[in-house]
């Protein structure tokens, strides 16, 4: 605390810097005066930094110097609760102002660690090291990284060649005086061998265990020599894999079982256990089978892949290929066979491996990094301000004008064209559900209450091109429209007649105005004129069921005729209806208007 | 090579110690095998020859059988006791038989040991099963009944009882007492177990307490021999000339390359490929534990060996 003191003294004639580096090196002294204080102390000094680069009065380095320092000093079980905090805190570590100015000191604090912990000891302590320093890093991290597509050759399986050396093992040996632990399923020195209790297949147990070093060091397999070794003992191996079946799980378990508690309380998978007494039990093992076909895949795509770090003697001959195209189905289909899923697992792997194909070529690319610079997305990005603004643009409408849209079923209507129904374009359902999409957003005919029964979508734009064409702009010099209207002179002929004393107004369609105003007067009356616009009964007791109100009966009457009519829905037609129904006044208005 | 070619293995034993296998071959010859010097860690090549081989009987040796002392081996109307300690000793002298029997019984295709009574029990292609006695190697009595010659024999130590099989397709179960027969099962008339197409003859026999498992041209079938009906018929395809009660499975060979591992309910449970096409032979060396292991030997000059009862671990060769 004095030392804290002095320092505070001179923190206010110190200049930024100065300042920082001031408190550095307080918040040290402070932690080394702690050290036997408990690791809550520790932990809160080492907050009391990280809010202090925060605030910018403490250099970045500085917690990563206290942390590093904390777990040089103290035992491992406490270290598992300083890293706690460490691992708790790795966004902070990788925000901007730390990431830089503490990557490396975390990479050596780590590593020292893991050096200091037992592989097989601290399993869970390591892979949680390992852990943090994966989401720490990115990707393509290069430390992270087995650039060169190196082997473990130090990992030896060991296996009794002698039979001096066989014994019947129980505990595991760990040699700590270098560190180095060799299992070998071997007793200590004191206990005398007890005689072999069961028969013993030499030849199988040394083979078998010779294919590790295989696994081991796959380059071996490029030498001609090793490469038939392999292949023989490959095939005695996979031999006695494939008449030799699994089935019954529960009993190869239960001697699993017996055979892990009396070995002792270390169990734990970092390598095989190969004592040759096991070698039944093991062969009877699901998992271990899988163990062994596994690695042989893994070691056939090795060999079969492209890698930039072997050297170029290392391929593979047309017979070599062969038979590790032969050997791969095999190994497939014995581990098909093995319960449970096999199936499942097969595919799996097969999976898998595909995916390591993946790795495998970003290796061979030197790892490069995953984040994408994209120019094509950022040009889209930018092309408006704003992106909602930029939608309702008047560039961006898309929808076509009826006459644009239209123009073709308009053609093909005209019965001079002689276009068969069908190919006629309102046939296509496609085309339909445009049209009507359209209709609703352009055409006031959509709307149009109609009592028309319409047995299909066709028949329906039949009618609704029909209207159109007619309400289209005639400035179209098109001569099908000309003789498209000779053809309904031919069949009205009163039309031309009526048409020769008022021609502009007799020979137009009638209007919605002008259906308001008869149906107003038509009033209850409409049943008369009914007759007259040759209605069916069927259709008068329709308009009756649609609607109470009078009026709209006429007027539903009216449109019914319309819609009937579709080109001969005439003024004078419906004059000369009118008249005849002895709705003369009417009539004459309706020719006035 | 042409000899070894058409070479087949009809019969096996165990030493008394376990550690030796005697096999024997049409050609009368019997091989006697190491089985401490194949097991073992510096086994070779060399070690899965016969440390021994002789002639033993101008015909094909069909039957081997081992008391505590002797060899048995059954020849063209002889049986020949050979002594096991001579025996390993590896006397390559032409080795006379310490006894010879006396009576001449054609073509003896099966002996089976009572050791109740130490008396030997021997069936002939004269269609009786003779009883021997051991101890003097007279014959103490004839079991007639069958109508045609005796394929196999097996003995019901607990009930004092012989079964023996036959090419007329009975299994005829003999009292050693009263030298009757007190049982006489025609499988081949049994709907479940009838296999018209293989013929009736019963080639193999094999008991077990109050179990019998027999075949041949029928399918095999296990028997409760108390109901004296089948309880299980196993669906192997071809004719089985041995089986075998082992733990709680039944092993069994036959035609077809390979060792078929079955259960009490019907249930083919494995068949573990070997080297012979078709097996005659199937032994277990219940002699000793740490050469317990499983050997076949048939159409071949090769005998199989299983340390582990799943997969062919060697062969041994003549």
């Amino acid at each position: 605390m004095n030392v804290v003191k002095l320092h505070l003294i001179s923190y206010h004639f110190c200049s930024e810097a100065e300042k920082k580096t001031t408190l550095d090196q307080s918040l040290r002294g402070v932690l080394g005066d702690q050290i036997k204080a408990s690791c809550d102390e520790y932990l809160a000094l080492i907050y009391i930094s990280i809010e202090a680069v925060t605030e910018g009065i403490c250099s970045a380095t500085t917690p990563f110097l206290l942390l590093g320092d904390v777990l040089d000093c103290l035992p491992l079980d406490q270290c598992d609760k300083i890293f706690s905090f460490v691992e708790e805190n790795v966004s902070t570590w990788k925000s901007s102002t730390f990431y830089s100015a503490g990557k490396n000191y975390l990479l050596r604090m780590c590593n020292d660690l893991l050096r200091r912990l037992s592989k097989s000891q601290n399993t869970v302590f390591c892979g949680r090291i390992q852990l943090f320093l994966a989401r720490l890093f990115p990707l393509s991290e290069k430390s992270g990284l087995n650039l060169q597509s190196q082997f473990n050759l130090e990992n030896i399986t060991v296996f009794n060649k002698n039979e001096q050396e066989s014994t019947l093992g129980q505990k595991h040996t760990e040699e700590k005086e270098d560190g180095m632990e060799v299992e070998e399923g071997e007793m200590g020195e004191e206990e005398v061998p007890a005689t072999c209790s069961i028969p013993i297949d030499y030849n199988l147990y040394r083979k078998f265990w010779t294919l590790q070093d295989y696994f081991r060091n796959p380059l071996q397999c490029y030498e001609k020599f090793s490469w038939m070794t392999f292949l023989k003992y490959s095939d005695e191996t996979l031999a006695v894999f494939k008449s030799f079946k699994l089935d019954d799980m529960q009993a190869s378990k239960r001697k699993l079982e017996e055979l892990r508690t009396s070995a002792g309380e270390h169990v734990y998978f970092a390598k095989f256990l190969t004592s040759e007494k096991l070698m039944d039990l093991q062969l009877s093992d699901s998992n271990f089978r899988r163990h062994i076909l596994l690695q042989y895949l893994i070691l056939f795509q090795y060999l079969k892949g492209q890698v930039k770090f072997k050297s170029s003697n290392c391929i593979l001959n047309d017979d070599q290929t062969a038979w590790i195209e032969e050997t791969t189905k095999l190994v497939h289909q014995l581990l098909k066979e093995i319960p449970p899923e096999g199936e499942k697992f097969s595919a799996m792997v097969e999976h898998i491996l595909n995916t390591e194909e993946n790795w495998n070529g970003w290796k061979n690319e030197g790892c490069p990094s995953f984040v994408k610079e994209s120019d094509e997305l950022t040009r889209l990005w930018n092309l408006h301000a704003d992106n909602m603004e930029a939608c309702k643009s008047d560039d961006r409408e898309f929808m076509p004008s009826l006459d644009e849209f239209f123009a073709e079923a308009i053609e093909q209507a005209d019965p001079t064209n002689m276009v068969e129904d069908e190919y006629k374009v309102v046939r296509n359902s496609n085309y339909g559900w445009r049209a009507l999409r359209l209709l609703s957003r352009r055409s006031p005919h959509f709307f149009q209450p109609t009592n028309q029964k319409f047995k299909s979508l066709a028949d329906y734009l039949d009618s609704m091109v029909s209207k159109l064409a007619k309400e289209l702009p005639k400035d179209i010099p098109s001569e099908e429209i000309k003789t498209g209207e000779e053809d309904d002179d031919d069949n009205g002929d009163n039309l031309l007649k009526e048409s020769n004393d008022s021609p502009s107004m007799q020979s137009k369609m009638v209007s919605n105005q002008q259906m308001d105003d008869v149906a107003a007067k038509l009033g209850a009356k409409w049943k008369t004129l009914a007759g007259q616009l040759e209605m069916k009964a069927s259709e008068l007791r329709e308009i009756e069921t649609d609607s109470e109100d009078v009026d709209m009966q006429a007027k539903l009457l009216l449109v019914a005729w319309q819609d009937r009519e579709g080109t001969q829905a005439t003024v004078e037609n419906l004059v000369s209806a009118l008249n005849a129904a002895s709705f003369t006044q009417i009539a004459d208005n309706l020719s006035e208007a | 090579i042409e000899r070894l070619l058409h070479m087949s293995v009809f019969s096996q034993s165990f030493s008394p110690c376990g550690k030796f296998l005697a096999a024997g071959n049409n050609y009368g010859e019997i091989a006697l095998f190491s089985l401490s010097a194949a097991l073992g860690p510096d086994a070779n090549e060399l070690s899965q020859k016969p440390i021994l081989t002789f002639t033993a009987h101008e015909g094909p040796v069909f039957s081997l059988l081992s008391t505590d002392s002797h060899l048995l081996s059954a020849g063209n109307g002889e049986i020949s006791a050979w002594s096991w300690a001579e025996l390993i000793k590896k006397c390559l002298c032409a080795l006379p038989p310490s006894l010879r029997s006396s009576l001449e019984i054609p073509e003896i295709n099966a002996m089976a040991l009572n050791p109740a009574d130490n008396s030997l029990a021997v069936g002939g292609g004269d269609n009786n099963v003779h009883i021997m006695d051991l101890e003097n190697g007279a014959f103490k009595s004839v079991l007639q009944g069958h109508t045609d010659y005796i394929h196999c024999l097996s003995v019901r130590e607990r009930a004092s009882e012989v079964l023996s099989g036959g090419e007329d397709g009975a299994v005829r179960i003999w009292d050693t007492r009263t030298s009757q027969c007190v049982h006489c099962v025609e499988v081949y008339k049994y709907e479940t177990c009838a296999r018209p197409q293989h013929g009736k003859w019963i080639s193999c026999l094999t008991t077990d307490s109050d179990w019998m498992l027999c075949g041949g041209g029928p399918s095999l079938s296990l028997w409760h021999l108390r109901s004296m009906s089948p309880t299980s018929v196993f669906p192997l395809s071809g004719c089985q000339r041995q089986a075998t009660f082992y733990q709680d499975m039944i092993l069994t060979v036959g035609e077809g390359q390979c060792v078929s591992h079955c259960l009490m309910g019907g249930e083919v449970k494995a068949q573990i490929p070997c080297t012979p096409h078709s097996i005659n032979t199937l032994a277990i060396n219940t002699n000793s534990t740490e050469h317990r292991v499983l050997t076949v030997g048939g159409s071949s000059d090769h005998i199989d060996v299983f340390t582990n009862l799943s997969y062919k671990a060697f062969s041994l060769r003549f």
